[in-house]
């Protein structure tokens, strides 16, 4: 019996390869045919996006990763540079296709800042809403897209169809489902349609049905616990050093979220709380985010039920067609699914950006926390701890 | 880990017994929403072709084209938007910036065809079957602009503080107001075709955002040398095809021109119009005339080297600006401000010298190398009705005459003027100034043969005229002026009901039933002026060729048939100072060809 | 804020600060000073996140403008610092030891910008160009537009009129003063 269960706990003996010099340095010589060297993307179904790892293996161990960005790379930063500011909010959302909105609200809100424009009341419960709404079609696809990593399709394929109904609800607020340039400079672009609460609820009670369903397919699942826990883990003291944010950060103990710390729109009229773990392994960090999509339904809950119906959805401003914003420099941040999503926006003081930089979350996390994180983990688990991270390369590379 | 994880994963199965979610036929079942983004449609009788929409495309996407069967007309372009789909985002910020809001995103978004040069169309010229759609993206409401629709409204004198006044009504745009106003433009352009001097209108509307007045300043020049003239008292065509007008208010252009105007002051004109030192070509021009017509042909004229001579038949420059128009609308240091750079380029006036009779059309003919001729419309026409000779009957431009020379004019206690165009108005109201200085009191009617709706005066002076206490009762055609014991006792007149027949004459039909009695002990007729041109003597006269409305023919360059005589002004086009100031521009350029190569 | 600012002020004679918000402030400093006053923030006054470090091209001025955006996530404060460096020669102190995240910055900023991080490691590494013979993209004098018509080619048939000439050429083309 004792042997049998020995079976099952077998390890294999790690201790000899890779070969260490004396001061404890790998020795990765790759002629010496110890070594493999796999790709891992760009075009990946593992992948997030289009971005490769290239991993050096020893045996099926990593020991080293490289993450190597480029694929989509459009340049968008310096195309905003010859743009008006108002042609710059359709040029942006593609810096996040997940979740363009927080590109249409950080535009936004860096030309209002440096122009001290303030917008309606309404308008700013609407961003609010658009906000959140983002926030919970890309946790639709996250959560259960971290079992999506261990071949776990179905929850995936839940996740997607809820999805399509909150694009839906896109569609009727702002006219589009992926991009929805809804969030321009001085407002809004729309008021609620008839009924549209309601359908949102309809849509919001589908959801906790799912986040149960989810719960009972991934949360309670021996074989996502036997992946995921102590897998990906990111010490404590990694945090501030390699810049980590978000939920990442917030299954390490550390309570940061851009909502509660630096509020900006409503968010200091709702009332929500912020959840840690300090696993701070892949099943906390997916755990975290699970518990975010919660918040997310109730905060929603709490615009529709606070909001003013109707009243202005944009401030006049200057003619958009040649619109100068005063000379400065101002960073503004939000709070992605990611985590702290900030643009950093420089005037010169004509019609167009001098500098536009986005600063995002995977822009650490995808490159040298990913790179730190992998080393040592099985190949098996690098999509799961990379998917667990939540990378967006075109935020990397815009 | 406890057994429980290992069998609540199994209860995903019980999905297999719910209905599927997937929508069956989505060509069908699934229009876009209320909202959508998708293909483009435009209200073409709408779209001016302004092309806000391409100057706003982030991708370039938007091209404008000529469209067949579409006419290029006062106000409209005659282009209409072409969208490539190659490069569209369907980002709708063309609809949201439209001036006419005629373009629109319908809600389709699934179109499948196998030529790619399909997907280049132009929206509401290329039939498509989703332009019915009425669902789709359109300009949101309610205030949702892109650019100011409300004018920055012009600071002016209350009524009380000017209706015993000629000083100026308007007081012109502070820098700040004047930049608010000018940033509301869009650049279209559309303006520029239907000013008759064809001012570059949105270059020195972007100057004066830019705060470069003297760059404006400049522009001005360009076309027009009476800014301040112009900025004060033009008609203002433009203003009436603006593309912001159409959703909101038009740019106020004239006060802008006006802004710039009064930003310089007289010294600076040379400097920054670089008009010091220009070289004389020996060569001298006569002007009959200091109109607008005529200072427009002799600047230009100076510019180019000639020697310019006005000859002035009153005894200050200005023509019509001067003794037609009254001071609390231009004051006359403004014409002089305008009039004086003209001379400082060397052009000379020669005062109280009437043409014709002073000196004779060929005198000048023999003394200069070319003859401008702008004398413009001076001759009161009248109504002819019974009463009409009586000598408390007048002429409106013979009293504005006579106030501009500071002469004593009759003023009775009740006073009629007829008429309903901008001199009537002109008049009504200088006399209302009078009746309020010598009697305390307002009493004066302005009546017309035009409705209200239809009046040739332009609104703001009727609404002016209405606040200083003068009544303006328009649609009355007047029937005869009554006399009793030889004084004035009114006048009596009949409901207008049309002015013009189905041909477009002018017919009036009255409605003798309905008659109406208007008190008066002095009558004022201001029907309009006819030209006087006794001055052109029969051997001159036999060249000019002249239609069947009267008017001497000109060509395009305004030479007449005789071919070192030019004529403009408001003898040839107008009745207004722009089109003078254009007749006397393009006349310059002709003298200048005739004169090197003798056409 | 106000307290750190100033003795900033005394410590690294910063200037141009600029109070953008009660909680982000910016400060200039000169380029020698510039990582030691960052150690400083970071290890005394807790500014221990560091939220981004990019450039600004100041062509006409002829300088690049570095800015490290740090964060006190206790404070809940930021501070950008900036620091100008001459453009034909630019070389910066490598900040990578402080937060190791710089050194992907500094990769980018070699790449986009052809700023001299000297000992950051992968300095030289391609981070998202492959290939790039051009100048450094990000600088101002590279022109996108320009590049994008040399390289690539027009859609045939398009071409557009603009409003006011097309009306003159349909409505006043002989027009003399024109």
């Amino acid at each position: 019996m004792e042997k049998i269960k020995n079976i099952f706990n077998w390890e294999p003996d790690r201790s000899l390869y890779p070969e260490k010099d004396e001061n404890g340095n790998l020795i990765v010589d790759l002629s010496s045919q110890k070594f493999t060297k796999v790709w891992h993307g760009p075009n990946h179904p593992g992948t997030t996006g289009n971005m490769a790892i290239e991993l050096t293996l020893s045996g099926d161990e990593v020991v080293e990763a490289k993450t190597h960005v480029g694929y989509l790379h459009r340049g968008f930063e310096k195309l905003m540079e010859r743009r008006l500011y108002i042609q710059c909010f359709p040029t942006c959302v593609r810096m996040c296709v997940a979740e363009p909105d927080y590109n249409e609200y950080l535009l936004a809100r860096s030309v209002e800042e440096l122009d001290n424009l303030e917008i309606p009341e309404t308008a700013k419960w609407l961003r609010t809403l658009v906000l959140e709404m983002a926030r919970l079609q890309t946790l639709l696809r996250t959560v259960p897209g971290q079992a999506g990593t261990l071949s776990l399709g179905m929850g995936v394929q839940w996740g997607v169809y809820l999805r399509d109904l909150v694009l839906d609800l896109f569609e009727e607020l702002t006219g589009g489902r992926v991009y929805h340039m809804y969030i321009i400079p001085g407002g809004v672009r729309g008021l609620l349609p008839d009924g549209f609460k309601k359908r949102m609820e309809d849509v919001l009670l589908k959801i906790e049905d799912f986040i149960v369903r989810i719960d009972n397919l991934i949360f309670k699942n021996i074989l996502f616990k036997k992946r995921t826990i102590g897998i990906g883990h990111i010490p404590a003291e990694w945090i501030d050093k390699y810049g980590v944010v978000g939920p990442n950060a917030r299954a390490a103990g550390f309570k940061r979220d851009v909502r509660k710390d630096y509020p900006y729109l409503v968010y200091d009229q709702l009332d929500f709380d912020i959840a840690t773990l300090t696993d701070s392994d892949v099943y906390a960090r997916s755990l975290i985010r699970r518990q975010d999509l919660i918040t997310t339904i109730d905060l929603i809950r709490q615009i529709m039920a606070k909001m003013p119906n109707d009243g202005d959805i944009k401030s006049p401003t200057p003619n958009v067609l040649h619109w100068k914003i005063p000379k400065g420099e101002v960073y503004v941040r939000s709070e992605s699914s990611r985590g702290e999503y900030g643009f950093y926006t420089v005037s010169d003081g004509s019609e167009y950006p001098r500098r536009i930089n986005l600063r995002g979350p995977s822009y650490t996390h995808a490159v040298v926390l990913l790179e730190k994180l992998l080393i040592n983990a099985n190949i098996a688990d690098v999509h799961s701890i990379m998917v667990s991270l939540q990378t967006c390369p075109p935020e990397i590379e815009r | 880990m406890a057994l429980k994880d290992i069998l609540t994963p199994f209860t995903a199965w019980t999905n297999v017994f719910k209905p599927v979610v997937t929508i069956k036929d989505p060509f069908n079942d699934r229009p876009g929403a209320e909202r959508y983004r998708g293909f483009h449609f435009n209200d073409t009788s709408k779209c001016i072709g302004c092309g806000s929409c391409e100057a706003i495309c982030e991708n370039e996407a938007i091209d404008l084209v000529p469209v067949e069967g579409i006419e290029t007309k006062d106000g409209d372009s005659g282009l209409r938007p072409r969208v490539d789909y190659g490069r569209c985002c369907w980002c709708a910020l063309c609809v949201d910036v439209c001036t006419t809001a005629s373009l629109r995103l319908t809600n389709e978004y699934t179109w499948v065809t196998e030529n790619p040069e399909d997907l280049r169309y132009t929206p509401g010229v290329d039939v498509k079957p989703w332009d019915n759609n009425e669902l789709g993206w359109k300009k949101p409401e309610p205030n949702y602009h892109f650019f100011g629709q409300k004018r920055v409204s012009m600071p002016e004198l209350h009524p009380e503080q000017r209706d015993k006044s000629f000083i100026e009504i308007v007081k012109g745009y502070s820098k700040e107001q004047a930049i608010l106003e000018a940033d509301r433009c869009v650049e279209c352009g559309i303006c520029i075709a239907t000013c008759p001097a064809h001012m570059g209108i949105p270059d020195y509307i972007r100057a004066i955002r830019e705060d470069n007045i003297e760059e404006g300043f400049k522009i001005l020049y360009d076309t027009n040398p009476l800014p301040e003239i112009c900025g004060r008292i033009c008609t203002h065509k433009c203003e009436t095809v603006c593309s912001v007008g159409n959703l909101g208010e038009a740019l106020s252009i004239r006060w802008l021109k006006r802004y710039i105007a009064d930003q310089v002051e007289s010294e600076d004109y040379k400097r920054i119009l670089q008009s010091d030192g220009i070289a004389n070509n020996g060569k001298k021009v006569a002007v009959v005339g200091s109109g607008p017509a005529g200072l427009s042909a002799a600047h230009y004229l100076a510019l180019m080297g000639y020697s310019v001579t006005i000859y002035e038949q009153f005894s200050q420059s200005g023509g019509m600006m001067r003794y037609g128009i009254p001071e609390y609308r231009l004051p006359y240091d403004q014409i002089d401000k305008d009039v004086n750079y003209i001379l400082s380029l060397g052009v000379k006036i020669i005062y109280n010298t009437n043409v014709g009779k002073d000196i004779s059309l060929s005198e000048l003919k023999s003394k200069y190398d070319a003859v401008f001729a702008g004398t413009g419309l001076h001759l009161g026409r009248s109504t002819r009705i019974p009463g009409t000779d009586h000598k408390h009957v007048y002429q409106s431009i013979d009293l504005l005459n006579k106030i501009t020379e500071g002469k004593e004019i009759h003023v009775a206690e009740n006073i009629v003027v007829i008429g309903g165009g901008n001199v009537a108005m002109d008049i009504t109201r200088s006399l209302a100034r009078l009746q309020n200085i010598k009697y305390g009191k307002v009493s004066i009617i302005a009546t017309s043969l035009e409705d209200e709706n239809s009046m040739p005066a332009d609104r703001e002076e009727v609404v002016e005229a209405r606040e200083e206490m003068a009544t303006i009762n328009p649609g009355w055609g007047p029937k005869e002026i009554l006399i009793e014991d030889g004084n004035i006792k009114g006048l009596r007149v009949v409901k207008c009901l049309s002015i013009f027949d189905e041909e477009g004459r002018f017919n009036p039909k009255f409605d003798e039933s309905n008659t109406n009695f208007f008190k008066a002990d002095m009558i004022v007729e201001s029907i309009g002026q006819g030209m006087d041109i006794e001055y052109i003597s029969e051997d001159i006269k036999k060249d000019l060729e002249i239609n069947n409305r009267g008017r001497i023919v000109v060509d395009e360059l305004f030479q007449s048939g005789a071919k070192w005589l030019f004529i403009g002004g408001d003898i040839i086009q107008g009745p207004d100072v722009i089109h003078g100031i254009a007749n006397g521009h393009k006349a310059a350029v002709g003298i200048d060809k005739y004169l090197n190569t003798n056409i | 804020m106000n307290d750190i600012i100033q003795d900033i002020t005394t410590r690294f004679s910063v200037t141009d600060i600029i109070n953008k918000r009660e909680n982000l402030t910016f400060v200039t400093c000169r380029k020698e000073n510039t990582i030691s006053l960052i150690t400083h923030l970071r290890d005394r006054e807790k500014f221990t996140h560091l939220v981004l470090l990019t450039a600004v091209d100041w062509i006409e001025d002829n300088l690049f403008q570095l800015t490290y955006i740090l964060n006190n996530p206790t404070k809940k404060i930021d501070i950008a610092i900036r620091t100008m460096i001459p453009r034909d020669n630019p070389v910066m102190e490598s900040a990578h030891r402080l937060w190791e995240q710089v050194a992907t910055y500094q990769r980018e900023l070699k790449e986009m910008f052809g700023i001299e991080f000297p000992d950051s490691p992968r300095l030289n590494e391609p981070f998202i160009l492959e290939g790039w013979n051009e100048i450094p993209p990000y600088r101002r004098d590279f022109d996108t537009k320009k590049y994008s018509t040399e390289t690539y080619f027009p859609r045939i048939g398009r071409g557009t009129n603009d409003p006011e000439e097309y009306m003159k050429s349909k409505l006043y083309p002989n027009d003399p003063t024109k």
